[in-house]
């Protein structure tokens, strides 16, 4: 740290900037027809103006963010240069204003094909970038205040307002010839030169003032009416034809008379004037002026925006700085009556709540400084000719901290970005890279795109979302309609009414586009995380969901599921008694069965049980294992809880698990790879689990069928209390290069003559025969081998008996009574072993 | 508003006679609010939000009458139709169910009497049925009559109020009249609350008679 004093101090200008204002708030506790609460004016604000953060035009100021902050309080951030027309204090040539005009309406009409009206066009709010190119800013505050009526204050300028909007009512929506007006207003006060139009007109005068130009006719325009109005009738004459002409139809005074930006964008002025390479203005170039551009600059604004914040950044505390929110103690505002339908009398107006739609530049001299030990080189990493030899473990200083805190880390993050931006740009090719840098974490800017390359999510995934009808009204749609408000409603983005079109369209597009399969409750929170992360586009959350369900829950919505969820339920308990047989043996004493406890977990992979910031990182990392991974996780989230479990009876039990309990995430997935790790893979095979078509080069151990596992009914693995290996894995286990020191123990339950005729290598023999069986609870019976196998204690320890004789999984059940752990039962039994020519003769000891 | 009117009373170590135990659960269409009563009555609570029900939930909770406390075993089932191959795991050995519909929604009073019918045909001969008409705080917007629920009822021996979850309107009142009406005698069979589950999971065993008692 004490390097970077020394060297320059790292500045930068500000690149974004934040406003704010006041959504209208609902008087008193109003619900809607439904009995749900009206969603507060933020919420629906804040949901629809996400699509706006998506908007890319090299004449408009992107929009990097939208915060809600208390009292219905928008802050807005954009980005943003400190160069405007109203700012520029020169004048522009006839040329440069054609440009201008033609950039702007370039930008106009992208927005128009998003159902986007500026509305509040003015000088103000046309910025330049260091080129001297237009750049729109606060574009959206029409749209995204539901054309105005979210707020209560009135949306543009009153002297670029185009007529016809003053004499309509509120309610009519303003479309996007009123922005040709303003910008004809515009172009004719820059054509003019002569400033602000009326500038001694007070607002009321102003309105006034725009409406009398109605008498305008045909004889005498609006531009040469304002020409004489100002006293510049020769500077009007002496304007060229075609930039006369192009004021002309933006002056229009009926809108039916007006071109949109679009059609003025074919008129001939702009072929007329040599445009292309001219700039608009001589302003002194911003550029150059703080010398060398910073590193900084080169990334992408969201990237800088999400840095800044992580740097400490925080909008509402500048907005605050600047004077721009201020707080008055609430004791001031109390009202002095109250009725009960909720009418509020005689409380003082709110000085702080009036609107000042200020732009305040945010600083980014903070992050440029937390980042200026930073190599430029780091900006640039290298990802494909990677060597092993330079290890760059210890670039970060946060690498090895907890997730939780490389999340907040400057530096780290910036790291993780920028790298993952670069493999994202080379996805698919890059598939493998960024499955070996998602084990170690997933950036959260990125982890929508992230989870989308893990899904394997391809192809143009947008036309199948247009062609997938999800309008026509199904059966579905009622439960689909009572669900979604009752999802993850904590939320901002999901619980606005943005978020919640978009939960219905990407589920019933689901319905649709899975005939197989049908609604059921739960699918919502499925496709939660989907919706949050993709909020812009529905067709990858469409797409994520539609490949989340196949890989991890196969089956699990046919009409009738309970066979898979059985099986699925049944291969938890398995699993619990596998890795943890004193938990087991109490939960199947007190009948704490996973049926009444575990269905929400799996049937929502967890999506229903826990908050998205817990289901986020939770599936960063499920999203790398496989269909049998979230087993795992069931099993460490009961382990966490272990000591409550197993003090506990049913009730209690089932209590402390009808509330999700605390669950520590990041320990929860560490113990879940560490018991899938050590978990042989067959032990946890499912009929109903997604066959995946193996690659040629996993093809390479083609195994005899009998070696692998088959079908058991629900009723046989619930007969069983420990699971089947299949003869493939334990043929595996027992090979001796891989494993000098043995991690399997092989239990013969065989009669002796059969044992002596051959059997597995290393393996003992303790016959079915020895064990008494009219006992309540078998023992264990006393003998050498018996030692052995308690010896042996931390081992797999594979019961096999005589083909799939139940005298196995009987010795397997006494084994896992008396305590021991990782207990499986040989699928097929020994006869298996035949089959790999393993069968040894057992050395006598 | 989300707070009003409190849980319902815990027993009185004083005063409590003898104890007892009765298993009961809520049925009823999607979202007519079976958790949401079930809420109030536990915790005192309303959930705007109140999330779904997977599965099933369960909870207890303890009123006092005179001379018995009685616990309430409570299980909360998911109310979409698919669910329904479940329900039997929940309702099999209750002695006590509330059927629950929105008074609001015509067709979540039709699930309802549906739901009466199954119980009758398949549960505890001697369970004790309650008809709730929820969201009766919606009554604007009502699409139940409560003349036409009552009649319902009183044809088939339930018990009836019309509750809201949300005002916590005869929400205890419910419960506590359930209670009332469940026998208390002491010699019936005692299973105790650890064999809750395997009582559950026993998907042929016959209903059990009547409410168990310990003291
Ligand atoms: N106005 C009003 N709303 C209620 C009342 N009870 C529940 N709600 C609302 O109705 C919705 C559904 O309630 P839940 O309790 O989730 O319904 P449920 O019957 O448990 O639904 P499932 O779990 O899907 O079977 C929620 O949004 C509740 O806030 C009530 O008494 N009045
Ligand atoms: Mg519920």
């Amino acid at each position: 740290m004490s390097k970077a004093s020394t060297m320059q101090k790292p500045s930068m200008e500000p690149r974004f900037a934040g406003i704010t204002f006041f959504a209208t708030s609902h008087v008193g506790d109003v619900c809607g027809t439904n009995g749900l609460p009206l969603t507060p004016n933020s919420i629906t604000i804040y949901g629809r103006s996400q699509i706006l953060r998506t908007f890319s035009h090299p004449n408009l100021c992107a929009y990097l963010d939208i915060i809600r902050g208390k009292h219905e309080r928008t802050m807005i951030v954009l980005e943003y240069y400190a160069l405007s027309l109203s700012s520029a204090q020169c004048s522009i040539s006839e040329q440069g204003i054609v440009k201008l005009c033609q950039q702007t309406l370039q930008a106009l009409a992208y927005i128009n094909t998003f159902g986007v009206v500026h509305r509040c066009l003015a000088p103000d709010n046309i910025l330049f970038d260091s080129k001297g190119n237009v750049k729109l800013f606060n574009y959206g505050l029409y749209y995204m205040t539901g054309q105005g009526g979210d707020v209560s204050f009135p949306i543009g300028n009153p002297r670029y307002t185009a007529p016809e909007v003053f004499l309509v009512d509120s309610q009519t929506v303003s479309g996007p010839k009123v922005d040709v007006w303003s910008l004809g207003i515009i172009l004719a006060e820059l054509a003019l030169g002569v400033g602000q139009l009326w500038p001694e007109l007070k607002l009321a005068q102003l309105m006034r003032k725009v409406l009398s130009l109605i008498h305008c006719n045909s004889d005498t325009s609006v531009l040469s009416r304002i020409a004489r109005e100002h006293s510049c009738w020769t500077k009007y004459e002496s304007l060229p034809k075609s930039l006369v002409a192009l004021i002309n139809s933006c002056l229009q005074l009926k809108p039916s008379d007006r071109p949109t930006p679009e059609e003025l964008l074919k008129h001939p002025a702009f072929l007329e004037h040599d445009i292309a390479n001219l700039e608009i203005h001589p302003f002194e170039r911003v550029e150059g002026v703080r010398g060398k551009e910073h590193a900084l600059s080169s990334l992408p604004l969201q990237e800088l925006f999400y840095l800044w914040r992580l740097a400490g950044g925080d909008v509402q505390a500048e907005l605050k700085k600047q004077g721009l929110i201020r707080t008055m103690p609430t004791i001031l505002s109390v009202p002095r009556l109250v009725l009960l339908e909720g009418n509020i009398l005689g409380k003082r107006r709110d000085q702080t709540s009036l609107l000042d739609l200020k732009i305040i530049p945010l600083s980014l001299d903070t992050l440029a400084l937390r980042l200026s030990n930073v190599p430029v080189s780091a900006y640039y990493p290298l990802i494909e000719t990677r060597s092993e030899i330079i290890q760059d473990d210890d670039e970060c200083d946060a690498a090895n901290l907890p997730l939780i805190i490389r999340e907040r880390d400057t530096e780290y993050q910036f790291r993780r970005i920028v790298l993952f931006r670069r493999l994202l740009e080379g996805y698919p090719y890059t598939r493998s890279a960024i499955i070996r840098e998602a084990r170690r974490d997933i950036p959260p800017l990125y982890r929508g795109a992230v989870w989308a390359a893990l899904l394997e999510v391809e192809g143009d995934i947008d036309a199948h979302f247009i062609e997938t009808d999800k309008e026509t009204p199904t059966h579905t749609d009622r439960q689909i309609e009572v669900d979604i408000p009752r999802c993850h409603q904590y939320d901002e983005l999901l619980s606005s009414r943005e978020g919640h079109r978009k939960f219905k369209r990407v589920l019933k597009a689901w319905v649709e586009t899975n005939p197989q399969y049908v609604y059921w409750q739960g699918l919502d929170s499925l496709c939660a995380p989907f919706i949050y992360l993709n909020f812009n586009n529905e067709a990858k959350a469409f797409a994520c969901l539609s490949a989340f369900i196949p890989k991890y829950l196969h089956r699990f919505f046919l009409k009738d599921n309970s066979a898979v969820i059985r099986e699925y339920l049944a291969k938890f308990t398995h699993i619990i008694a596998f890795h943890d047989p004193d938990l087991s043996n109490h939960l199947q004493e007190i009948g704490f069965i996973p049926d009444l406890f575990a269905i929400p977990w799996f049937l929502t992979m967890f999506s229903h049980v826990f908050p998205l910031p817990k289901i986020l990182h939770l599936w960063d990392q499920l999203l790398l294992g496989d269909a049998s991974f979230p087993l795992y996780v069931g099993l460490a989230i009961l382990q966490q809880h272990r000591d409550a479990l197993l003090s506990s009876g049913f009730n209690e039990c089932i209590l402390l698990f009808s509330d999700l309990p605390e669950v520590d995430i990041e320990r929860c997935l560490s113990d879940s790879v560490s018991l899938y790790c050590c978990t042989p893979r067959s032990t946890t095979y499912r009929q109903h689990e997604r066959v995946v078509v193996k690659t040629p080069s996993q093809k390479n151990r083609p195994h005899h069928p009998d070696l692998e596992m088959s079908a058991q009914t629900v009723a046989e693995l619930q007969a069983e209390s420990c699971p089947r290996i299949s003869g493939a894995d334990l043929l595996d286990l027992l090979d001796a290069v891989k494993f000098p020191r043995p991690k399997v123990l092989v239990i013969d339950v065989r009669g002796p003559e059969l044992y002596n005729i051959g059997s597995a290598p290393g393996s003992i023999n303790i016959p079915h025969t020895r064990f008494d069986w009219t006992a309540e609870i078998p023992q264990l019976p006393s003998c050498p081998e018996a030692n052995t196998l308690l010896q042996n204690r931390g081992k797999i320890l594979v019961v096999a008996g005589q083909g799939d004789s139940p005298q196995a999984a009987q010795v397997a059940q006494v084994l896992l009574r008396s305590g021991l752990p990782r207990v499986c039962i040989l699928h097929r039994g020994i006869d298996v072993l035949q089959l790999g020519n393993l069968l040894t003769k057992p050395s006598s000891t | 508003m989300a707070n009003r009117g409190g849980p319902a009373q815990r027993p009185n170590p004083q005063t409590q006679g003898k104890i007892c135990q009765f298993k009961l659960v809520l049925l009823g269409e999607s979202a007519v609010g079976k958790s949401s009563l079930v809420l109030r009555f536990v915790k005192g609570q309303f959930h705007e939000y109140q999330e779904s029900t997977i599965g099933a939930a369960f909870l207890t909770q303890t009123v006092c009458l005179e001379d018995t406390t009685v616990k309430f075993e409570i299980w909360d089932t998911a109310g979409q139709e698919r669910y329904h191959s479940l329900a039997p795991m929940y309702y099999r050995g209750a002695q006590a169910a509330i059927i629950v519909y929105d008074i609001t929604n015509m067709d979540s009073f039709g699930r309802a009497k549906v739901w009466v019918k199954e119980l009758q045909r398949q549960a505890s001969p001697n369970i004790v049925i309650a008809l709730a008409g929820n969201k009766a705080d919606l009554a604007n917007s009502r699409a139940v009559e409560c003349e036409e629920a009552q009649t319902y009822a009183d044809e088939n021996g339930l018990l009836f109020m019309e509750t809201s979850a949300k005002t916590a309107k005869n929400v205890n009142e419910i419960f506590l009249a359930i209670a009332k009406k469940l026998p208390k005698n002491e010699q019936a069979s005692g299973a105790g609350s650890t064999n809750q589950g395997r009582r559950l999971q026993e998907l042929d065993g016959s209903p059990k008679a009547a409410g168990n008692c310990c003291k």
